[in-house]
């Protein structure tokens, strides 16, 4: 009581400073935005994400994610260039039980309203996910969290369902990390993002001071900040929202914003690239693009007239054999995507890229009479006719092309007959799981950076594929690696399920994404956040 | 009200005698039909939306479709209310919007009142623009039409007029942009302002991003925000410009054939005197009632406006709620539209029926 | 109304078709417009049916023997005007185009030919609460910017699946959607019209069917003044599809090519100083546009004595807003989105 009092207060005085200063500001405005900070230039950042909600409770998108990665503290968190979890605001975090997962918390952690941050918030902050379990949150990052414990102001334990898992430290990382002030959030519903700005309720490195919904957010650095991020760079940031890629990269390019993040067309970074004005940065990204085989509808699949599981592994293995995956990337994305020959991207532990000598030429590329000796080996007849579907709307803007040159790689081997179709995004989804697609387009983006997000949401039993894939070893092995403690073994183990389903090919991975953020000469440190943790950290951004 | 009136035999004054008494009562009987013709007209417009929107799919799946397992899909639709009967969601619908509440949009967390008074504000001033400049082209090129009609320049300018209308908005926004910002680099390519953290910082702001700079007395954003607008303001305008020309042209080739106008030619007044200070203004009062009626033209263009220079107004946003599938937000723009669009057509009903007595059915 | 005042006289039949009829009678400036239109709209209709002959490459062809093209390779010899980000050759594109939208203007506007007259032939002869209840769904369809009415329809419809005809069919339904009101609109009054002329009452006193009188007395006559709402529907109906596919709501480029979406695309390019993949489907639309227009343009001021060629036809001006003739551009020409 007297604690929200006291906030009221601070929010009212603020608001007044506020208000006072910026009734003040009626002269002319300079370019350098007019702050005459001791730390650096404000930086102003581009991008065509959207927020969904700062509430992390009703958000699970990359937009959302990245202002709370800003303005939220994690448990755990990773420090830039890395993607290793590492306490947060914690002084330590780890399994004291199979079940159990105590963090201690650092003492004096504090909102930037005043308020305290104990360990009843940590609680508070995981409870609300839990139980308002909105359409659009993450709650389903949860499902093996049983219960969170505070037995005291500096402890949470959480207990899990499923002992030693792996995958949890990840998750304290993802949509469902950032720890809320149990004073302004609502306990059983969304909080407006009004709400949340005026009251303050931030304690990541940043905390908002301007925030019109997906056209600006204004941070300015959180002085009593604790995290692992350290003190930021810069101690102003604008974050722009635009609604176009190639606006963004006009603006960009003439110099009215720092920093370009997210998504900039294929195009665009090419020609940026040629430019001396700006640094064009990549950094691995965990996009994934790949297709989707439907183990009942497929040629020869199970419910199909002529079943024959061999003959459709022939086919999908002829497939694989005859996609040439750089020239795709060349040629569509200009390379800001990379092939990928697993179904863990590269540069995750325990990535490996069995899918390169498995098939076409041994080196990454098609090989026809491979292909050919397959299908005849198989004894299918030749050319199958395959019906491909995509979805346009959803994964980039060059979805089309893509599987254009898709259906003319595999139409020049002759051994197929490609039909390529594509669907509105909605109607795609109900249609895809209702076995309507035999062959399809799909893409993945990572909630945290574990190798495990790849396989469990796939391979495992009830995944959101729904193809119809059932290898009960590779279930098991999937299974086996999220609770493997030893590093070493397990990504022994993630490397032996990638093997498995490249035998397999339940899908077929094709590219890989890169994470590309276009600077201007003049700004340094934002390559250091290209990391494989996917979290793009404003803190790190400086300008000259 | 355009063509049921051809049953009247043409003739201007014909509304005489016996009618005079009748008249004002008839007026205001007209008035109150007319105006509650605009609540089926609404009711057809949302219901109508409403349905569509149901079979188009559900937001959840929209959002979440290629991360989740169907069944979890299916939970969430069921806790949200998805997979209910489509009526019972209907009489839902209907019952929040007469209690005054829209709801708050799915895909971003928001009242819906908050966004339309935030995008709306964004098109009006968008369309503000427009206008000016397509009174600028339509008018005076519209009256050099009529008066040089049939000669080279009416062929000109009426050829000028189609082209404004043939050309879309987006191809034009894209010469422009191409011209103007990234070769000559004289205008920004898109956005409303620079300078949106000083802007969203004042107090009360209108929404209105020249209002709110000249209230601050800041010349520097006002400039910004005028320079910001050129490029959306002439593509948009130009489209309008040339219906207004041939509306101008059109209706003053209309007056310039009347009897009085005649009968000023026939007393020697020249045919320049008779454009500018005769048939002018007659004309003018059906010029206004039909441009009152390019506001669904308008809107539309808005929308491939606002796409082509990222103008962040209603129409953007609706596609992208539309893409998103985002029910509360597009029945709330749509609402929001087909109220605009209601009144507007009533508007015009009543100055129409003002001045002509005939048109009251 | 004007076109029953300005009934020729006894001619051969041929030259009281529409079109033909309408260039016998036009003169001077307006004589070379409506032929400039005449040839633009004639140009889109053969390129649409020779499109296979003239186009050098198919329109979702990203290589040949081969090889690749390049993704925004300039104008060159092989690719005389360059070719898109995706590796498609623009002039096989551009050409492509005047197929899908040829189609889509056909299809688009005979649907809603077809299913407005018959509403408003209908609902006109009709009358009561079937005509009352169908005028205030039309208004209320009509007052509504197409645009958005399109893009909705394109959403339900595309649900199924993107091919060259589903997507045609898509693009097509949703303008007809659009459509539907204005033939329904000026159907419905030439039929109330109609109903009180003296040939209609006698067929009804000698008890003629309704379906009779309908389809042979009624419909013949209310239909004369399509020709000129078709031509400038059909304007309008490839800027609604060029609208749909610039906001990505249009047809795929592997199930057919669509100027509009190539325009979009070319939006990204233009900002990276790439003009050729925008200009020509960008031109290639304003031609048809303008073509289209020139002849619907024409036909109105033929049909509109006021604005014939010649001074004064001997009609006096009326007033107010509600001008029949110009009603025909008022409400169906230039208003609709594009």
């Amino acid at each position: 009581m007297t604690k929200s009092k006291r906030a009221l207060r601070l929010a009212l005085a603020t608001a007044g400073i506020g208000a006072l200063s910026l009734s003040a500001c009626t002269g002319p405005v300079d370019d350098s935005g007019g702050d005459s900070s001791d730390s650096g230039k404000k930086v102003t950042v581009g991008t065509t994400d959207k927020i969904v909600s700062l509430d992390p409770a009703g958000a699970y998108d990359n937009g959302s994610l990245t202002v709370m990665t800003q303005v939220y503290p994690f448990l755990l968190n990773s420090k830039p260039g890395s993607a290793d979890p590492e306490p947060g605001i914690a002084t330590s975090a780890e399994f004291t039980s199979p079940k159990e997962f105590t963090v201690k918390l650092k003492d004096g952690l504090k909102f930037a309203n005043g308020n305290d941050l104990t360990s009843s918030d940590v609680k508070f902050s995981f409870d609300r996910v839990v139980s308002i379990d909105d359409p659009q949150g993450p709650a389903a990052l949860l499902t093996n969290l049983d219960h969170v414990e505070a037995p005291d102001d500096s402890t949470v334990v959480f207990h899990l369902k499923a002992g030693n898992d792996q995958t949890f430290l990840g998750v304290l990382t993802s949509a469902t990390g950032p720890i809320v002030d149990e004073e302004v959030f609502s306990k059983d519903k969304i909080t407006p993002d009004d709400e949340i700005v005026k009251g303050k309720a931030f304690a990541g490195q940043y905390e908002i001071t301007n925030y019109t919904k997906n056209e600006l957010v204004s941070y300015q650095a959180f002085d009593g900040y604790q995290g692992l991020l350290g003190e930021p760079e810069s101690k102003t940031v604008d974050y722009k929202y635009y609604t176009s890629a190639n606006n963004l990269k006009l603006d960009i390019q003439q110099g009215n914003i720092d920093v370009a993040f997210r998504s900039l067309a294929a195009t665009d970074i090419e020609d940026l690239e040629k430019d001396d004005k700006v640094q064009v940065l990549k950094g691995p990204g965990g996009e994934l693009r790949y297709v989707v085989f439907n183990f009942n509808t497929m040629p020869f699949g199970a419910k199909t007239s002529d079943a024959d599981p061999d003959k459709a592994l022939a086919v999908r293995q002829a497939m694989a054999d005859s996609v040439n995956r750089q020239d795709i990337a060349t040629q569509v994305y200009k390379d800001t995507y990379t092939p990928v020959y697993s179904f863990v991207p590269s540069g995750l532990p325990g990535a490996i890229e069995p899918l390169k000598e498995m098939y076409g030429d041994g080196d990454g590329g098609p090989d026809v009479d491979r292909a050919k000796k397959r299908l005849k080996d198989a004894g299918v007849k030749t050319p199958v006719e395959l019906n491909i579907q995509y979805n346009a709307d959803h994964y980039g803007p060059s979805s089309g092309e893509e599987y254009a040159m898709v259906k003319s790689q595999l139409e020049k081997t002759d051994l197929f007959k490609v039909n390529l179709q594509s669907t509105e995004w909605v109607q795609y989804n109900k249609d895809r799981t209702q076995d309507v697609y035999p062959i399809y387009q799909l893409g993945w983006f990572p909630d945290y950076s574990d190798a495990d997000n790849y396989l469990t949401p796939f391979f495992a039993p009830g995944n959101f594929l729904a193809n119809h894939y059932d290898n009960k070893e590779v279930a098991k092995l999937v299974q086996k690696q999220q609770v493997t403690t030893d590093e070493d073994k397990r990504s022994e183990l993630i490397g032996e399920i990638q093997t498995e389903v490249g035998k397999d090919l339940s899908t077929l991975p094709l590219l890989q994404g890169a994470t590309v953020a276009i600077a201007g000469e003049d700004v340094d440190g934002v390559e250091s956040t290209l990391d494989a943790s996917y979290k793009f950290r404003i803190g790190v951004i400086s300008k000259k | 009200m355009t063509v049921e009136s051809d049953k009247v035999p043409a003739g201007f004054g014909l509304a005489k005698g016996k009618k005079s008494r009748s008249q004002s009562l008839g007026l205001a009987r007209y008035l109150v039909i007319r105006f509650l013709l605009i609540i089926p007209t609404m009711f057809i417009l949302i219901s109508m939306v409403f349905f569509l929107m149901r079979i188009t799919g559900d937001p959840i799946t929209a959002a979440l479709g290629g991360r989740l397992p169907p069944d979890q899909l299916a939970d969430r639709i069921h806790a949200a209310g998805y997979d209910r009967p489509v009526l019972i969601q209907y009489f839902d619908y209907l019952g929040d919007i007469l209690r005054g509440n829209f709801g708050t949009t799915l895909s971003d967390n928001r009242e819906v009142t908050d966004i339309l008074a935030q995008y709306g504000t964004a098109t009006l001033e968008l369309v503000i623009y427009a206008l000016i400049v397509a009174f600028i082209i339509g008018v005076p090129f519209g009256m050099i039409a009529a008066y040089k009609r049939d000669r080279l320049p009416d062929a000109f300018l009426r050829l000028f007029a189609i082209l404004c209308y043939a050309t879309p908005v987006f191809f034009a926004g894209l010469l422009l942009k191409l011209i103007f910002s990234v070769w000559l680099g004289w205008f920004p390519v898109s956005g409303r302002t620079d300078y949106l953290s000083e802007l969203s910082g004042l107090r009360n702001p209108s929404g209105l991003y020249l209002l709110d700079a000249l209230r601050a007395g800041n010349m520097t954003i006002a400039l910004d925000v005028l320079k910001h607008a050129v490029l959306p303001a002439i593509a948009l305008g130009l489209l309008i410009g040339g219906v207004f020309l041939r509306l101008v042209r059109t209706n003053l080739i209309g007056t310039l054939g009347s009897d009085f106008v005649e009968a000023g030619r026939s007393r020697g007044v020249s045919e320049y005197r008779l454009v500018t200070k005769h048939a002018y203004k007659p004309a003018l009062i059906p010029i206004v009632t039909v441009m009152g009626l390019q506001i669904a033209l308008t809107l539309g263009g808005a929308i491939l406006t606002e796409t082509t220079f990222g103008w962040k107004g209603l129409g953007f946003m609706l596609a992208e709620y539309l893409t998103a599938r985002d029910f509360v937000a597009v029945q709330g723009i749509v609402m929001l539209i087909a109220v605009i669009v209601a009144l507007t057509n009533f508007l015009v009903d009543v100055i129409a029926a003002l001045i002509d007595p005939r048109v009251r059915y | 109304m004007d076109t029953t005042t300005s009934k020729p006289a006894r001619q051969p039949r041929w030259t009281r078709l529409p079109i033909i009829s309408h260039l016998r009678k036009s003169v001077g400036l307006q004589r070379t417009m409506l032929i400039i239109g005449l040839i633009l709209s004639g140009i889109l209709f053969l390129t649409a049916i020779f499109a296979p002959l003239i186009a050098p490459y198919g329109y979702a062809q990203a290589s040949a023997d081969g090889a690749n093209f390049g993704a925004q390779m300039a104008p060159s010899a092989a690719h005389i005007w360059g070719t898109t980000v995706g590796g498609y050759d623009v002039f096989s594109r551009v050409i492509w185009g005047a197929q899908t939208a040829a189609l889509v203007i056909v299809l688009g506007v005979l649907m809603s030919i077809f299913a407005g007259v018959i509403l408003g032939l209908v609902s006109g002869y009709l009358g009561g609460w079937v005509d009352r209840l169908l005028v205030v769904i039309a208004d209320a369809i009509y007052a509504f910017p197409a645009l958005l009415l399109a893009i909705v329809m394109s959403i339900v419809i595309s649900g199924g699946q993107s091919n060259l005809f589903g997507g045609i069919m898509a693009a097509a339904i949703s303008i007809t959607v659009v459509f539907i009101p204005q033939y329904f609109r000026v159907a419905r009054a030439e039929t109330i019209r109609l109903k009180a002329e003296p040939f209609v009452e006698s067929a009804k006193v000698i008890g003629t069917s309704n379906l009779r009188i309908i389809s042979r007395h009624v419909f013949p006559n209310a239909t004369r003044t399509m020709p000129l709402i078709f031509t400038l529907n059909a304007a309008e109906s490839i800027l609604t599809l060029a609208g749909l596919g610039f906001l990505g709501f249009g047809i795929e480029p592997s199930s057919a090519a669509e100027w509009g979406y190539d325009l979009n695309k070319a939006l990204a390019d233009a900002t990276s100083g790439i003009w050729w993949t925008g200009l020509f489907p960008g031109l290639a639309i304003v031609l048809t546009v303008l073509g289209l227009t020139l002849v619907g343009e024409s036909m109105n001021d033929l049909n509109d004595p006021r604005l014939r060629g010649r001074r004064r036809a001997g009609r006096k001006k009326r007033g107010g807003p509600d001008m029949p003739a110009d009603a025909y551009v008022n409400g169906t020409g230039l208003e609709v989105t594009k």
